[in-house]
């Protein structure tokens, strides 16, 4: 009895790890959305390049002698941000920027396009081979024992759900509180008033696509550290999920995204556990399928009146 | 009159593809098919290898019926859509003969376009018994089939580990699936108890989930069916998670990359393969060879390519003719010996004989032969 209980919360907490993978990645995809009603196709390619460049710096970093663990993280953390965000301002400057006020399809293909050249453009420069990672941090507790189970929580799984968390708190503060916050509001009400009113409205679009990008980087280092493998395709699958989750809590709520994001990850593990790893999938995109025809806005989405 | 030019131009431009095919009589093009890019890159590298070396060393004693052989590598990403692509741009460019492809699952839509078109094909990798079980007369190979390899493997595990519960996962595709499920047929016919069979997408990270429930099953050994990416992030993943088991895969796991992503938890790991070539002693003066230009001879499929080759050479040269359909008869009739043994081929296009042989793969890429 004691056992099945523990394998359920072992599932659980496998199953809250990968959904907060998951909503780390779908953050990008629904602030996007958010302000501008617009899918950023490219943004998984940018998780993918945030991977890369954290590999690259802590490879560099650690031949450069720094190797105090906290330290290295950080570092890293920042490269990996600072050249992300500037892959996903390029982004839009490239693929958005010049298509807006057209028909809304168009910037949708132009950034499948973009999410096609950057796969290639890494796969070009960095091989298209797995490169992988020696695992930094290991370890973790074991929270309870059975007839040689143990449920155990690793750090690395411990500090994937935190950091989450923390993103997510800190950009519903940052959009509820701050003066650009307000902006970014603002100008998913309504751009051409926010424009009228003298928001910079091409600042704030560029600035949502730097803060996806600064996120998709976190997931990439994170995600990088966890499973240490990457190569230039882990981007479109870390998408899909993710933009699945995203749909699922309601595309353009930042709640929604976390929400959406737990729920895949927990509906994953548990069909993994009870049924067969096979239908993991199927019962994941399912389920997105029957929410969205109870709830076509997703779960926490509110109804979106169509603007003309 | 518009039409009749459009028509003459087209008979020209074909007349010119035509010429440009046959202005090069003297060489006789060797397609080299299989994944230059993609996550099983490294299994194209071993075959091209292994089959430039066999070309640049039969050109050197003079090639074939006074031709030299040329070999042009073409891409399959190991993407069954990718290499009906190659297929047809082999086809397209009148080359007769391919060594290739590598995964079973591009090699299966392939052959059935080189079949048609009576291009002789010898894959050096591919083991899925259906690829020769169709009844094609044009396609053969240098290696093993998943139905010797399962038992194989099968019967070392009923017979020497004698794991009380044993899982068997695979990948989903025609060649993880298929040496999975020759493996579980294997070890159920012994006694063995296998607890689980199931499948995995190729392409998943995270498998804590999967991990949770061999645990909860108290699971001792581990059967994989697939390639390494997969295979490395479980077994990373389960020494990770306390998850302490021998696991088993075939040939398709076996190579540096695997150790390179499971670290230490590679030494977890036994993998069937085709016998170390290299190591023979009458293999040593083409080992060195490789050295010198830097290659590394040690590759599953280095050897197997070299064969493959060199079978096509003597063939042609035994029989004075590159007119493929004799060639296949003249295949099935003929021993060949090759650095991979004496190569005798069945009707289906299968070797006669060929052993695997099982390994403990290590941490740093190395591995040592156990039975």
């Amino acid at each position: 009895m004691l056992e099945s209980l523990l394998y359920f919360a072992q599932q659980l907490l496998n199953g809250l790890t990968m959904g907060s993978t998951y909503a780390l990645i779908a953050i990008g995809y629904t602030m996007v959305y958010g302000i501008i009603g617009m899918i950023n196709f490219a943004h998984g390619e940018i998780y993918m390049i945030g991977t890369y460049i954290s590999f690259i710096a802590i490879a560099g970093l650690m031949m450069l002698g720094i190797t105090w663990l906290p330290l290295l993280l950080l570092l890293a953390l920042l490269i990996a941000v600072v050249i992300a965000s500037t892959f996903g301002w390029a982004v839009e400057r490239v693929a958005y920027r010049p298509l807006r006020g057209g028909n809304r399809l168009i910037p949708l293909i132009s950034a499948i396009g973009m999410s096609i050249v950057l796969q290639n453009y890494v796969a070009l420069g960095q091989n298209n081979r797995d490169v992988a990672m020696p695992q930094l941090i290991q370890g973790g507790w074991i929270l309870g024992s059975d007839h040689g189970f143990d449920v155990s929580l690793s750090y690395m799984q411990l500090l994937i759900f935190v950091t989450t968390l923390i993103c997510m708190g800190l950009l519903t503060l940052f959009i509820a509180k701050s003066k650009t916050g307000r902006a970014c509001r603002a100008v998913a009400q309504d751009l051409k008033m926010a424009s009228l009113l003298g928001i910079d409205t091409n600042r704030i679009i560029s600035m949502t696509f730097v803060i996806g990008a600064a996120l998709a980087a976190v997931a990439g280092l994170l995600l990088g550290l966890y499973y240490g493998v990457a190569n230039p395709f882990i981007g479109f699958i870390a998408g899909l999920k993710a933009f699945t989750a995203a749909v699922l809590g309601g595309i353009g709520s930042i709640p929604g995204a976390m929400l959406g994001g737990l729920i895949l990850g927990i509906a994953e593990s548990m069909t993994a556990a009870y049924l067969s790893t096979e239908y993991k999938d199927v019962v994941s995109f399912g389920l997105l399928v029957v929410i969205l025809l109870f709830r076509p806005t997703g779960l926490m989405g509110k109804p979106e009146v169509e603007k003309i | 009159m518009k039409r009749i030019n459009k028509t003459l131009l087209g008979l020209g431009i074909s007349a010119a593809l035509l010429s440009a095919a046959t202005v090069h009589a003297d060489t006789l093009k060797i397609a080299l098919a299989g994944p230059v890019t993609g996550d099983v890159a490294q299994y194209g590298d071993m075959q091209n290898i292994g089959a430039m070396m066999a070309i640049e060393q039969i050109n050197k004693a003079g090639g074939v019926n006074g031709m030299q052989l040329e070999g042009i590598v073409f891409d399959d990403s190991c993407d069954p859509k990718q290499a009906v692509q190659v297929a047809n741009k082999v086809v397209n460019a009148g080359i007769k003969f391919v060594v290739g492809h590598l995964c079973s699952s591009s090699t299966q839509p392939a052959s059935d376009i080189y079949e048609d078109e009576g291009i002789l094909m010898i894959t050096a990798a591919s083991t899925s018994p259906e690829i020769t079980a169709r009844g094609h007369k044009m396609i053969f190979r240098t290696i093993g089939l998943d139905s010797h390899q399962g038992p194989t493997a099968g019967n070392y595990i009923a017979d020497t580990l004698k794991p009380k519960r044993m899982a068997v996962i695979h990948d989903k595709q025609q060649y993880g699936e298929g040496i999975a499920t020759a493996v579980k047929d294997t070890v159920t016919g012994k006694g063995v108890n296998v607890v689980l069979f199931e499948g995995i997408s190729k392409g998943d990270k995270d498998f804590s989930a999967l991990i949770a429930k061999l645990q909860k099953e108290n699971v001792d050994f581990v059967y994989y069916g697939g390639y390494h990416p997969e295979l490395g992030l479980l077994l990373r993943q389960s020494l990770e998670k306390g998850f302490n088991v021998k696991f088993m895969g075939p040939e398709g796991v076996g190579n540096s990359d695997l150790s390179s992503i499971a670290g230490q938890a590679a030494e977890n790991l036994l993998v069937t393969l085709p016998p170390s070539f290299d190591t023979r002693e009458e293999n040593q003066t083409l080992v060195n060879a490789f050295k010198a230009k830097g290659q590394d001879p040690s590759g599953a499929f280095v050897l197997t390519a070299y064969s493959a080759v060199q079978v096509m050479a003597d063939a042609i040269n035994a029989s004075k003719t590159t007119d493929t359909q004799k060639l296949q008869q003249t295949l099935r009739e003929m021993a060949f010996k090759t650095p991979t043994g004496t190569i005798e081929f069945d009707a289906k296009g299968d070797l006669k004989s060929f052993d695997f042989v099982i390994y403990q793969w290590h941490q740093d890429g190395s591995k040592t032969q156990l039975k």
